[in-house]
């Protein structure tokens, strides 16, 4: 080694550092940065776990108002739960309501007050504070309100229940405006007003699931996305194979099959907008069999006239035997239960059908009757959503205002009318005329896109509030929502801008509360002073830390039994009209069946990853849009899975990839609500179609609701393909037997012997 | 070879070591190069976002690597496995081509070991799959057919570097007394010494038949077990007895055609016509046949028991084979593997080197798709059809795929240049012996010049 | 005992998972086909809980989705008489875990609990348990995952991030196992009660069909389940043993 010189030596370890750095870097590169979460499945010896804290709240993310329970560790939200109190959940939860936790952690949030910079709708805002923003909205109102003219604000929420809408009824009587309306898109409207004529009474019953034993539905996914699915499907599993009276048969009458049609027992397809046809078909033959016998059996008969078998089987395209069948088993499996709502209430007859609906429960008797119908009491507290919910006559109503000028400030609280509404009622054109839109929503959606100053509020899991479910439980029953975490961002609870814009105001006499926190205690005192003395704690914090531990509030007044009497007058005109389409079945040759997704319910669920990439139940594609047909139709008009189609209505046309779907009448297309967002966030932005933005501005008369059943399309090849993401390989079994059926209704005594799931491990 | 010397012999073999033409050099260059760029260059960037970067996916998790790691074992069979059976059976033919078969194995050892690094999720932690004691007292799996595998793999590979090393101390002798410089050093050091004495080749000759004896059945052993990686699955289509028989003569199949190959190369462009002549092509030819009728018949014993099976398991698998995405491929497969070598029925397409040399390409290609299809089409079709796939290579894949052919020239290129890639003293054994009379310019003396 | 005799006892004994002679616990899921509406809030659930990463819609379109739960859908007939019929499908954690046989480096395993196991840190990516399961359930990180902040926030410090190059599957949530064990033991009990563990997805079930509980105890609700004449285990046939156990669908024509 003597003959090294310096130079040499200097080259060597030159050359050695460099391959050492480069051998270091490719090392360091391959690596991954760092593993920081403790694997549990061997945990270090010394390992000790921290402790979580649970939080009771109740699922904001669709009305059903399931209770929940956080799971929080180091002040980071872990996991929701069902809290298992709660009697609408009972510990369970949807897909959707599992998913909340992106709605607090969604990295698209909006973390600070921000006003328009750019032109309304170009998404450009500016960041500005909490005081410059209430303080400019303050003054708007407070000008409009000093003058009079409080009527000129208008406030649209989303669907909020409890002592949250009681606030908003306060601020806005203060203000002296009556333009507060609640929006959802899935509100049954149809439904409570077809419940008002027959019942007398603008309330959801009680469906009891769990004890009836033949589910008649009609169009209603009740384990999907209709009215409170965990619910449902907590009666639906008792009933199918968890009680001793025998299972539960289940039939779905629906043009296209649903969740809730899977799962049913005979799936039954019928024309879109017959189903009222077919339940007084049903009726027409219990009636004529003797299956009713009240004292107006005559005015029955009478007005059931017209819907003999045949006629209906005509009309419905369902076979005559079929419908005898099934009026015998719905009126002999007793009790029994027939819902409506969905498709079938979602035709410019929906009222009507939903009033046949009712009024075969009544013909067989299953009102006020456990495995029934049965009637709530009044909400314990606060208001419910319904009395304001907007029909698509009374958003009408306000964009026609808007474009009159009537409309000076516009308030929207997490409501998304712009995305909800077809285009053709131009309610974006609208909002457009009106001069000062304020919007309190956590997402720059496509509504909020519009406003001139955003004060965005708190997720769910960071305010207060309280909710009450509905329908309820047969007795009253409550929930606080309780901050589970604090606030990640500069925003506050809808509560609080209230109350901050009211005392700007000096609405201080009407709204004297600092903050909704003391407003919700100040309202739950009342109701512990109500409350019976025996039942009191000894003071009212006692009482409300119960409440929040135990998440659930329940009062003891049982439903008093039913005293229902059918108004005459009904019976006569119990009659469904024929439903009216858009467009000209000739140009137009497919019904157009739009549904709520399982994982995005109307579209507010499509900024979330989770729900993004969760496969749809039906059809396992994420990640966008698609046009079911049937295979018979995908055949004739020469179109296999994946070819891109144009979906045109007489209001405006889609895009999207077919998908062959087997459960789905020749001569329906249906495609799922929720995605197609032009804002809210990297994950919904930009993808999919929305088919909300081409159905017909039809309305059901009676209800003003719009009937998004009702509008005809056709369907153009465009040569284009695209790749549906799914997860679905082959969709038959081949004969594996992989999901095996049981031929035995009650699953008794059939190869009783299954000792072969053994205890210990394998024997050789 | 009447005209051919002892002298020539040692001449031309030693030419093919110390004179390099820029031919060589390009080749070189070449191989070099698209080993970079389509090898090491690709590998890093899977190996930086992932096997990601491959195109494999649920549930088709094994896709071309797996079948390049294959076909590499299966290419590496014929060459030492010949050689040991040829060299105990005396066969006089196989003196001239058995050092570059040898080599072939080797390489391709080499390769296919390399594949298994470019597979694996987290090659970096290879080494946990090898039992040495450590801390936390952990060792692999020994139920694990993968672990038969690389224990299968690595003996393979000792085996087969020390019987091709041993075999060429005499040639390395040889060499070593014909050059100079630090070449000289090198064969110094590999030659271990040898000069040539009666003890030292009785020696050779018994440890060189005890090491061919061994590595037979080792040989057939090494591809029984990569088929088990598959067959002990109970993957439908993979789940068979006959993987064993079939791998194995896939593998001395496909590793014969190799040899033709490389024998086609090395006669043309290192000028060895005299040493690898008609002869060796007619005997490996016959081979080939012989083989493809094996395989041939395997094949059809395979869709057979599929049939037979009756299972919508089997025959859903074997639909997909034959008459699926890759139905191409399947058929491209037989006519290059089953019908296109009955040509070598005829002894003078045996004996005509172009077409040998097309049809051996031929036969590899079609053995490599064998082992595409084999890995892609089972897994992309198994028990729940709700997740059935389709497993498409990526450009990463192929890449890396050309990129290990050309790893495989570049090994050997190497090798021709440092190993007499003919046996210099086996290859005299088959000449005819020189004439010992004395002449006039005395008694001829067979010795080193130098 | 003759050699034989000796070599062949010594072989089961090798055979067994884990080479145990009996587990302490036999966790068990029994799944109520009949109940089983697709919902899918069992997926969302074990998302949530096991730190499952959103793949992206690129990965996804390349098949590399990663839910530990998944829900199999099954077409018979056709229109109008067109069944659907859903199942859930997830690791069954068989007591014959071909999965397990497979791994060169006992990376994926049996315990005490009789689980098959998954570590993480010890595998080293050769996929082959992937193809030796029967049930594809085992989904494999193709590259490294990316929680846009601050979804990050939601990660569950129970369960951790895996990193690319390696293995994952559905542990029977494992992690609540062992803090129902160590809630045990902190209370002096030497066993866990039926009803103290839930995996994420049972617990959210809405419609009940998902029961866990352990085998071993006779009194467990899910003990009693598997008397239910509908109990079958899927793919039977290929004697895996599943800890998985299927009620089937009831099939009321008419
Ligand atoms: N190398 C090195 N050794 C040292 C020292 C040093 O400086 N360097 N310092 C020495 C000194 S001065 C000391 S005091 C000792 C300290 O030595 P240790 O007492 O061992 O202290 P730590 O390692 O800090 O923590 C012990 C364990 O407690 C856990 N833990 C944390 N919070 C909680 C909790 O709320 N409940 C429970 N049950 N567990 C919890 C932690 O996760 C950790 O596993 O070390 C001594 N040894
Ligand atoms: S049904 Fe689902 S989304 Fe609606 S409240 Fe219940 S858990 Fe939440
Ligand atoms: S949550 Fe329950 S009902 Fe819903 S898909 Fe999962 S197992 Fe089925
Ligand atoms: S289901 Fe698959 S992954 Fe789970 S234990 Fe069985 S073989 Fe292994
Ligand atoms: S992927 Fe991991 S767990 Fe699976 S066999 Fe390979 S090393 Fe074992
Ligand atoms: S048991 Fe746990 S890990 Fe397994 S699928 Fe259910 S939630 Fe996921």
């Amino acid at each position: 080694m003597s003959n090294i010189d310096r130079r040499d030596f200097l080259k060597l370890v030159g050359a050695g550092s460099v391959g050492a750095g480069a051998g270091f870097m490719l090392a360091e590169s391959i690596k991954h940065p760092v593993e920081y979460l403790i694997p549990y499945v061997v945990p270090p010896e010394d390992f000790s776990h921290g402790i979580a804290t649970w939080y009771n709240s109740v699922c904001s993310m669709c009305p059903a108002g399931c209770g929940i329970t956080v799971r929080t560790r180091e002040g980071r939200a872990k996991k929701i739960e069902g809290n298992p109190s709660h009697p609408v959940n009972q510990g369970r939860l949807c897909a959707l309501g599992q998913a909340g936790l992106q709605v607090l952690y969604n990295p698209d949030r909006l973390t600070a007050p921000m006003e328009r910079t750019g032109d309304r709708g170009s998404g450009s805002f500016a960041q500005i504070t909490w005081e410059d923003g209430l303080t400019r909205t303050a003054e708007h109102l407070a000008s409009l309100h000093k003058n009079g003219q409080g009527n000129r604000v208008a406030f649209l929420s989303t669907g909020v229940r409890g002592h949250f809408a009681s606030l908003l009824e306060l601020f806005m009587e203060a203000l002296g405006s009556d333009r507060l309306l609640h929006y959802d898109f899935a509100h049954p409207h149809t439904l409570y007003a077809a419940n008002k004529r027959f019942f007398g009474e603008e309330s959801l019953p009680y469906y009891d699931l769990q004890n009836t034993r033949f589910l008649l539905s009609f169009g209603a996914d009740y384990l999907g996305r209709w009215i409170s699915p965990v619910h449902h499907g907590l009666g639906f599993g008792h009933s199918r194979q968890g009680r001793a009276t025998g299972r539960l048969r289940t039939v779905q009458i629906e043009p296209r099959m649903s969740i809730s049609g899977a799962a049913a027992d005979q799936w039954i397809p019928a024309r879109p907008g017959t189903e009222g046809h077919l339940a007084l078909g049903l009726a027409h033959h219990i009636v004529a069999e003797g299956g009713y016998a009240g004292d107006d059996r005559e005015n029955w008969v009478a007005a059931l006239r017209p819907y003999s078998v045949s006629r209906v089987a005509d009309q419905t395209g369902v076979a005559p035997d079929t419908i005898t069948r099934l009026a015998d088993a719905f009126a002999d499996t007793q009790p029994s239960l027939a819902i409506g709502g969905g498709a079938a209430g979602n035709c410019s007859n929906g009222v009507a059908t939903l009033v046949a609906v009712n009024a075969l429960n009544y013909l067989v008797g299953n009102l006020g009757k456990r495995g029934g119908l049965l009637f709530n009491p009044t909400p314990a507290f606060g208001s419910s959503s319904h009395p304001r919910q907007a029909s698509y006559r009374m958003l009408s109503e306000l964009a026609e205002d808007a474009r009159n000028g009537q409309i000076e400030v516009l308030i929207i609280n997490g409501a998304n009318p712009v995305f909800n509404l077809p285009s053709a009622a131009g309610f974006e054109q609208a909002m457009a005329e009106i001069p000062f839109i304020v919007s309190l929503s956590s997402f720059l959606d496509e509504t909020t896109a519009m406003a001139d100053l955003i004060l965005p509020s708190h997720t769910y899991l960071e305010s207060w509030g309280d909710d009450s479910p509905e329908p309820g439980m047969g007795f009253a029953v409550g929930a606080i929502s309780q901050p589970v975490v604090s606030p990640l961002y500069n925003t506050r609870a809808s509560g609080d801008i209230i109350l901050g814009l009211a005392q700007q105001m000096d609405l201080g006499e009407a709204l004297p509360w600092d903050s909704m926190e003391d407003f919700l205690k100040a309202r739950w005192r009342e109701i512990y002073e109500r409350g019976a003395p025996a039942d009191k704690l000894n003071d009212f914090e006692s009482f409300w830390r119960s409440i929040l531990q135990a998440g659930v509030w329940g009062e003891k007044t049982q439903n008093s039994a039913s005293t229902f009497a059918l108004d005459p007058n009904l019976v006569d005109n119990i009659g469904v009209e024929a439903a009216v389409f858009s467009g000209d079945s000739e140009v137009y040759p497919f019904v157009l069946h739009p549904y709520l997704s399982n994982a995005f319910y109307d579209g507010r669920g499509a900024n979330l990853p989770w729900m993004q990439e969760l496969p749809d139940p039906l059809t396992s594609v994420v990640y966008g849009s698609w046009v079911e047909m049937n295979p018979l139709t995908a055949k004739k008009l020469g179109l296999s899975e994946g070819d891109l189609v144009r979906v045109e209505s007489p209001h405006g046309e889609i895009t999207a990839p077919v998908f062959v779907y087997p459960g789905i009448m020749p001569d329906v297309i249906a495609m799922p609500i929720g995605q197609g967002h032009a804002e809210f966030g990297r994950y919904a932005k930009d993808r999919g179609v929305n088919p909300i933005s081409i159905l017909a501005p039809l309305m059901d008369p009676d209800s003003g609701s719009l009937a998004w059943g009702g509008t005809r399309v056709k369907i153009e090849a465009t040569g284009r393909q695209a790749k549906l993401l799914k997860i679905g390989g082959e969709s038959r079994q081949l004969g594996r037997e992989i999901i095996q059926t049981s031929s035995n209704r009650e699953g008794a005594n059939e190869h009783a012997q299954i000792n072969s799931i053994p205890i210990s491990v394998v024997s050789s | 070879m009447d005209k051919l010397q002892y002298a020539d012999v040692n001449r031309d073999v030693v030419r093919s070591l110390v004179e390099t033409g820029p031919r060589y050099y390009t080749a070189l260059f070449i191989a070099i190069g698209v080993t970079l760029a389509c090898f090491f260059f690709p590998w890093f960037y899977q190996l930086y976002y992932g096997i990601g970067a491959a195109g494999m996916n649920h549930p088709a998790v094994w896709g071309t690597y797996l079948a390049s790691f294959i076909f590499w074992i299966g290419l590496s069979h014929s060459g030492t496995l010949l050689s040991c059976v040829l060299h105990l059976t005396n066969s006089e033919w196989r003196k001239a081509m058995y050092r570059s078969a040898e080599a072939m194995t080797l390489f391709s050892l080499m390769v296919a070991a390399t594949m298994v690094l470019v597979h694996v999720g987290r090659p970096w932690f290879v080494h946990w799959t090898m039992p040495y004691p450590n801390q936390m007292e952990l060792w692999p799996n020994f139920r694990s057919p993968l672990l038969f595998d690389v224990m299968a793999v690595a003996t393979y590979l000792t085996g087969s570097s020390i019987f091709i090393y041993m075999g060429a101390i005499p040639d390395f002798a040889a060499v070593r007394d014909r050059t100079s410089g630090w070449r000289r050093h090198m064969y110094v050091l590999l030659s271990l010494g040898w000069r040539g004495t009666d003890k030292q080749w009785h020696r050779l000759g018994w440890a060189y038949t005890f090491l061919a004896v061994l590595i037979i059945p080792l040989a057939v052993s090494v591809h029984s077990i990569v088929s088990w990686d598959f067959a002990m699955s109970i993957v439908p289509a993979l789940h068979q007895t006959i993987f064993a028989p079939y791998f194995v003569v896939g593998a001395i199949y496909s590793g014969t055609a190799g040899i033709v190959t490389v024998m086609f190369v090395l006669r043309k462009y290192m000028n060895f016509e005299q040493y690898i002549t008609r002869v060796h092509f007619d005997n490996l030819g016959k081979l080939m046949l012989v083989l493809s009728l094996i395989w041939t018949y395997i094949n059809i014993l395979e869709v057979f028991t599929g049939w037979y099976s009756g299972t919508s398991t089997e025959l859903e698998a074997m639909k997909y084979k034959m008459f699926g995405y890759y139905a191409p491929l399947y058929w491209e497969m037989i006519a290059f593997c089953a019908v296109a070598p009955l040509l070598l029925i005829s002894k003078r397409f045996r004996t005509s080197f172009v077409p040998m040399l097309i049809l051996s390409v031929a036969v590899n290609i079609g053995m490599y798709t064998e082992r595409f299809l084999i890995v892609t089409t089972s897994l992309s079709r198994q028990y729940l059809p709700d997740a059935w796939g389709l497993y498409v290579p990526s450009l990463v894949e192929v890449s890396i795929l050309i990129g290990s052919l050309a790893l495989f020239t570049t090994l050997f290129l190497i090798f021709v240049k440092i190993f007499p890639s003919v046996s210099i003293y086996e290859v005299k054994e088959t000449m005819a012996t020189p004439n010992r009379r004395p002449s006039e310019e005395g008694v001829p003396q067979w010795q080193p010049t130098s | 005992m003759n050699f034989f005799d000796r070599f062949t006892k010594g072989w089961q004994k090798y055979r067994k998972p884990g080479y145990y002679e009996e587990f302490d616990y036999a966790w068990t899921m029994t799944i109520d086909l009949d109940r089983c509406t697709g919902c899918s809030a069992c997926v969302t659930a074990c998302q949530a809980e096991n730190n499952i990463p959103i793949v992206g819609e690129k990965a996804f379109a390349k098949g590399r989705q990663m839910q530990w739960i998944r829900i199999e859908r099954y077409w018979e007939g056709e229109y109008p008489n067109a069944k659907l019929s859903f199942i859930p499908m997830l690791c069954q954690q068989c007591d014959a875990a071909p999965c397990e046989t497979v791994c060169p480096v006992s990376a994926t395993y049996h315990n005490q609990d009789g689980l098959n196991t998954q570590i993480y840190n010890r595998c080293i990516g050769t996929r082959a348990c992937a193809v030796y399961c029967p049930y594809e359930v085992r989904y494999f990180n193709y590259n490294d995952h990316h929680w846009d902040a601050p979804l990050d926030q939601q990660l569950n410090p129970d369960v951790t991030v895996r990193e690319k190059g390696v293995m994952e599957k559905c542990t029977f949530c494992i992690q609540r196992i062992r803090t129902a064990k160590d809630e045990a033991k902190d209370d002096g009990r030497r066993r866990v009660r039926d009803g103290d563990v839930q995996p994420a997805c049972v617990q959210t079930c809405p419609t009940e069909a998902l029961v866990f509980g352990d085998r071993k105890d006779p009194q467990s609700k899910v003990s009693k389940k598997l008397k239910d004449p509908r109990a079958y285990r899927v793919l039977e046939e290929l004697n895996t043993l599943p800890s998985v156990v299927y009620l089937k669908k009831v099939d009321a024509d008419g």
